[in-house]
This record gives C-alpha cells, structure tokens and sequence, in this order.
C-alpha cells in the first residue's frame, strides 16, 4: 500500500491512463512477436544480406581465400543465360497452371467440408492429410504411383482400356509435379478457406435465399465476394510458394538421389530454383547462383505488388468491425 | 487511441511479410553454417557417411586414440556450408574426383609427413588406388598425399544375371576373357528385354547410370593414351579429338539403345536394387557390390566378369577411390590424423577388409577378403585377374565439381534421345557448358 503510493507520487505516474494502456499494448505486442522477429533477423534478415554481398562476388563456397568483388556481372550473366531463361518460362508456366487449379480445389473441398454432413471432420482430416505428408514421402510415393512398369495409374488407365504404359514422367513430367503439387498443397488451402466461410455470418445467406437467391446464386453474389480477401491471400502465397518449388522437381527426376547435386530433373520440369540450385552446388557459383536468387525474389516482389495493385478491383472488405 | 488491425490490414500485413520471406529460405540456405566446436578440444569431427561408420567404429577409434569423435553424416551441400562458415569437419569423406579441386583451393591438409612417420600405414603397402590422393599440380598421381581410400574395387567390372542370359538363349560370357565394349553393347541388346511395354531386363546398366559416366569414358580413352580434358586441365575436347568423339558417339549409342536405363527410360530404383530384383542383366559396377549381389532372386544365378575394353588394353582402375582427406583447416591436425591413421591402418581397417564390401586400402590386408561360398571364390578369382590391371589413375579435372560434366550430359541426353537435338549440337551443348565451368574453376583459383 504504501509502496503503491510512493508510486504514484512520481511524475511519471500521471501519465494518462490510455497512454499506460497503448504502452502496456506494444510493449506486449513486441514481446509476443520477438521470437518470429529475433529469428527473422537472425535466419532471414542477416543471411538476406549475406547473400546479397555474395551475389556481388564470385565466391565458390569453399574458400573465402579467392573471393573477389564482381559487381554486377553475376546478374548481367543471368540475363544471357539461356538455362535460366528456359528455367523462368517453366516456372511461369507451371505457375499459371497449379495456382488456379490449386485454389479451385480447395475452394471446392472448402465448400464441400462446410457443409451440414455425415462425417464431415473425417473427410476434412482425409483432404488435409497431403499437407502434412513429408514431401520426400509424397514424392516417392508418386514417382512409384506413376512408374509404367508397376505403378497404379497405368494399371488403373489399364482397367478401362487396353494395355497402358504411358512413361508418366519422361512423357508428362509437368503433368506429374503439377498434380503432386496441387495434391499437396490442398489441404492447406482447404483450411484457410474454410476458416473464411466460417467468419460468413450465415444472416447473409440467409437473407439472400429469402430472396429467392438459389445456391449457386448465393454462393456467386454472397459466398465470393466475402471470402475475397482468402482468395487473395491464399493466391499470393499460392504464387510465392509455385515460384519457390525445388524439391519435388528433384525428387521425381530420374534415379534415387533426390535433393542431392547429382540430381538432374527432366527439361520440362527444370525450374528456376533448380537452376539456382545446380549452379550453387554443382559448378560452386555461389556468387551467381545468390544472383539468380535475388532476381527471382524481385520476380516474387514484382508479382506480389501488381495483385496488390488489383486488389483494389476485386477484394470486397465487405464485413470489417 | 485505440487503433484496431482490421482485417484488410492483416491480410495486407501477411501478404507483405509473406513476400519478404519468400526469397529468404533460399538465399539464406548459402549461409546455414552448422556448428562444429573442435580445436585442441580432444575432439574430432569427421564427417562421412554413417552406414559406413557405425557407432562400433566410433567407439572403437576413440578406445585407440583417447578423442572423442563427433560424427556429422556425409552431405556435399553441408559441407560446402561448413566451410563457408570456416568450421569444417576436422576429416571429411570424398571421392577421388574432387581430390584434385580440394589441393588447388587449398582445402585439405598434406599428409606426406604424417604417412612417412606413420606405423600402421606404410608408402610400400599402400594400395594403388591411394594415388588417386595425389595431386601435384599438374597431374594425379603424382606428388604429395593428401588421403587414403577406406577401401575401393576396380570398378569396371561386371555383374552378370544368367537367368537373363538363359532367357534369351544367349551364352554368359566367360569370366576369364574380357569383353571388348562392342561385345557388350551387342550382348546387351540381345539380352534386352520388355514384355508389353513393360520393363523385363536392362541389357547393361553402367555404375551408377550416368553420374560417373565422365570416368567411363576417361578410363575407355586411356586405352588409347588420349585424355578427355586438354594436358592442361583447361578445355573439355570432345568435338576436336577423334578418339573421344568415338567414345562419346558409343556411350551416346548405348543409351540410344534403350538398354540402359536413361533420363528417357529411368528405373524408380537404384540400378543395384534392380539387379537383386533380376531386372538388369549385366551390372558395371565394383567388387564391393558383390556383397550385395546375391538376393533371394539372383543367388546361384550371379557371376563376376572382368570389365570390358575398348582397345584391348586392360585398365581396371577405381573410379572412385572414395576415402577420407583432413582439413586444412582443422585446428588439431595431430588428433585428426590420429582418428585417420587408426581408421585407415587399426581395427575398423580390417573389419571392413573382411566384410567383403571393397578391396582394402592396404595391400597386407588384401588376404582378408572373404571367400567362402562359392560365389564369393568365384569373384575373388576375377578380382585377383583385375588387381593386376588396376594401378591407373584417372585424370579428373582440378577446376570443375565432381558433377559438373554428368550434370551437362544428362541435361543434354535427355531432349538428344527424345529427338530435340541432334548428336552434333549434344556434344556441342556439352562441351560449351563444362567448358564455361572450367572457365569459372580457373577464375576462382586465378588461374
């Protein structure tokens, strides 16, 4: 008690009771995100510009004895590079297929799952079981899935037809890596998506089938437009994550060695983080493979700020507080 | 004042930090730099891989050398990562092929003394496969010793499956004659098999497909006394050398075949589990693999034959000589040669001799090879016959990684077979990008 009132004789006490409150907030809000934001600085933020001064060199990774300052050249090698160029238009390419895909996906297992069912938590925890499957599992799992001699796809094509043996991953490589990645991501996407149908208060919809709106209609005019901002959020992630891919394209190419610098995936799924990849740990160009690196991020920043940009036409904030 | 985060800034927020960190785990992935306390410690760090050294060993070692031993497992990008942080592991796995790169980048420790003062591992018993561990500038070879091979086999040899040949109603060749590599290319074909599209038997599966298929081809021109890199290590020459462009035109061949397994028709499995399945007819591949050659499927139905030649000339190198080099760097080379010497020459040296699983790097120790069943005499016979044939180096090029030229071969084979490119512009893409790699290796080392 007494203590208490000698606190409040100081002048620093008088400070009004709100400011307290907004100083206690972010002092509590920093506290709460120090440890995202010791381990961004330290695994992110530091190795970022590590990387950045790397790309600038011509340093192998193996002895700092003959590094040497570059300057540009690493990223003016990039441009003329024609790897990394087929590297990006495949990365492009597998992007502008997987990330509308993926999101149908999940928004039709989303839909699905929020529905008044039987058994709708197992189908939920069956949709989300790829997700939490170690890649290296899937992807094996896939590579015998496909395989021409025993895998079950041909078997299955077989059931209906004639004899198939169609050699999956030498003839469709993309075909493959899109469907493991779209399988993959999809119970991820599904969560994200339902937790937005949930925060829909079904007076909406409810309102609108009063109305003589049918389901579909619903779904078009109510359902889509609240859920835009997890549409755009699972889009620019979906597009980040897409241009990131490197271990699923090692892991279904030929042979066992996986993430591994002797692993050579097929042409049409050598992509740009492949690239970067080999040319760190293969030719031990870890100042041009930071280059590349350092592009494909202004790539991902580039993308990200234009769907920003868009946004504004087609994300409905509709039912903030 | 109270300030509310609505949700359009949340997710605004997200986005952000989500784009932020996307280039973040890749980038930061070329400056992980794990931790390796050593130095005058009592300890040794010695990476490799640990289904070659299990914890008997490490016991065993620091029984004999009163260190303590911190086993890291073997990975290439790992200790690319270590070094960059400049904590390398004290002793350190390789393989021949990157021998020569570590002396020039200065990288390992020359261990000429320690061996001249060694007990255990003495010049005069040192198997021929140990001067694939010297470098002198110019030449492997020829030099200073920088490491030793744990064990090694001259690896041109063949695994045969009869039943394949039974099938095709084909004899097995005689295990005391060498094949020529036309013969086996011939013999592969007719003991190629698929049964409606499906995979039967692989003719002929060359060591590890086409990962070491620079040392194949190195080891066929040698034949001829004709190397495939320039005397000076500065130039890849394929398309000016007639006797390399023949070789290459034949390896080119033989995945053009189909039967061996190419990035156009690749087996899920490795080509050694495939054997013990009974799915490859003939296997290039070293002594070692005889201890794991006789499955359920093929026991009884394996033989060992000597590796084939391209000019008639017997040359049946390692190309591998997969051993351990200390690091320039360690801070404790003393220890660290302690932990080499004794794995090297001590007990871990014999037990490895008479598990069958390579040729021992010491010559002393060549009679603990096992040789009890039938098989196993059998392959003693034809190794004995390679022995005599196997004091070859290979020359591997100082500037360039130990994948940089199967990387290039394999990126370019796969559209060359399926009709993208022809055979002239492969050997051209080949060549201008190894060649660009060279470039790069004598940059680094400015040379």
């Amino acid at each position: 008690m007494t203590g208490a009132a000698r606190v409040l004789d100081r002048p620093v006490a008088r400070i009004a009771p709100w400011r307290r409150r907004g100083l206690r907030r972010a002092v509590t809000f920093y506290l709460l995100i120090s440890p995202w934001l010791i381990g961004f600085v330290l695994l992110a933020a530091i190795p970022l510009v590590m990387a950045f001064l790397m790309s600038l060199s011509n340093y192998d990774g193996l002895n700092l004895e003959y590094v040497q300052f570059v300057g540009l050249e690493n990223y003016v090698r990039a441009f003329t590079d024609p790897d990394a160029q087929h590297a990006l238009g495949r990365t492009l390419l597998l992007m502008a297929v997987v990330v509308p895909l993926s999101l149908t996906l999940q928004l039709a297992l989303a839909l699905m799952v929020n529905q008044p069912i039987r058994f709708t938590s197992l189908f939920r925890t069956i949709f989300y079981l790829p997700y939490v499957i170690p890649v290296v599992a899937a992807a094996w799992v896939w590579k015998i899935f496909v395989d021409p001699t025993g895998g079950l796809l041909n078997a299955l094509l077989g059931v209906a037809g004639a004899q198939v043996n169609v050699r999956w991953l030498v003839e469709y490589p993309t075909v493959v890596l899109a469907l493991l990645t779209i399988w993959g991501a999809a119970g991820g996407g599904m969560v994200v998506f339902l937790a937005g149908l949930q925060g829909i208060p079904a007076e909406y919809r409810e309102a609108a089938m009063i109305d003589g709106a049918n389901r579909l209609q619903v779904t078009r005019h109510i359902t889509l437009p609240l859920l835009s901002p997890v549409i755009f959020f699972n889009l620019v992630t979906g597009i980040i994550a897409t241009l990131q891919i490197l271990v699923q394209p090692m892991l279904l190419a030929p042979g066992i060695l996986g993430l591994s610098p002797g692993t050579v995936p097929p042409r049409d799924n050598y992509l740009y983080a492949v690239h970067a990849y080999l040319e760190i740990f293969v030719k031990q160009l870890f100042g041009y493979g930071s280059a590349l690196l350092w592009l494909l991020f202004a790539v991902v920043l580039g993308l990200t700020l234009v769907l920003f940009k868009t946004s504004r036409r087609w994300v409905f904030y509709g039912i903030e507080p | 004042m109270t300030t509310w985060t609505t949700r359009r800034q949340l997710l605004k927020g997200a986005g952000v930090l989500a784009a932020a960190a996307a280039a973040a785990p890749i980038l930061a992935a070329c400056q992980q730099t794990p931790t390796t306390p050593k130095g005058g410690s009592g300890k040794v760090v010695v990476m490799t891989d640990p289904n070659e050294f299990n914890d008997n060993d490490r016991k065993t070692l620091e029984d004999a050398t009163k260190l303590k031993i911190e086993i890291v497992a073997s990975d290439l990008t790992r200790l690319y990562a270590m070094y960059a942080a400049g904590n390398p592991p004290d002793v350190f796995r390789v393989q021949a092929a990157g021998v020569p790169q570590y002396i020039s980048r200065k990288m390992i420790k020359n261990l000429q003394p320690y061996f001249a003062n060694s007990k255990l591992l003495k010049p005069d018993d040192l198997a021929p496969s140990n001067n694939f561990y010297k470098w002198d500038g110019k030449v492997v070879g020829k030099g200073d010793l920088y490491g030793m091979v744990k064990d090694w086999s001259p690896d041109y040899t063949l695994f045969a499956y009869t039943k394949a040949f039974d099938d095709a109603g084909v004899k097995v060749p005689s295990d005391s004659t060498p094949l020529t590599y036309d013969e086996l290319r011939a013999l592969a074909n007719k003991v190629n098999r698929k049964t409606a599209g499906k995979r039967v038997y692989w003719g002929f599966v060359h060591s590890n497909n086409d990962q070491w298929i620079d040392r194949t081809a190195m080891n066929m021109l040698a034949e001829k006394g004709q190397t495939l890199y320039a005397a000076d290590f500065s130039k890849l020459n394929i398309s000016g050398n007639p006797e390399a462009l023949k070789v290459i035109r034949f390896l080119y061949d033989l995945a053009a075949d189909g039967v061996q397994q190419t990035p156009t028709d690749p087996s899920p499995n490795w080509m050694g589990a495939d054997f013990n399945n009974g799915q490859v007819a003939m296997l290039q591949y070293g002594y070692w693999f005889s201890a794991m050659a006789e499955s359920d499927l093929t026991k009884g139905k394996t033989v060992f034959l000597p590796a084939p030649t391209w000019s008639g000339v017997r040359r049946d190198p390692t190309m591998t000589a997969t051993g351990w080099v200390v690091s320039a760097q360690t801070k404790d080379p003393d220890a660290a040669w302690a932990v080499f010497e004794q794995y090297m020459g001590g007990k871990p040296a014999l037990d490895r001799a008479q598990s069958g699983w390579g040729v021992p790097g010491l010559k002393s120790l060549y009679k603990e090879m096992p040789q009890q069943s039938a098989f196993q005499k059998q392959v003693q016979k034809v190794l004995q016959g390679e022995l005599s044939n196997a004091d070859f180096v290979l020359q591997f090029n100082p500037y360039l990684s130990e994948q940089a030229f199967s990387t290039s071969w394999v990126k370019n084979l796969e559209p060359a077979l399926k009709g993208s490119i022809t055979f002239d512009k492969f050997v051209q893409n080949v060549e201008t990008e190894v060649n660009a790699a060279i470039v790069d290796g004598k940059r680094i080392v400015g040379n």
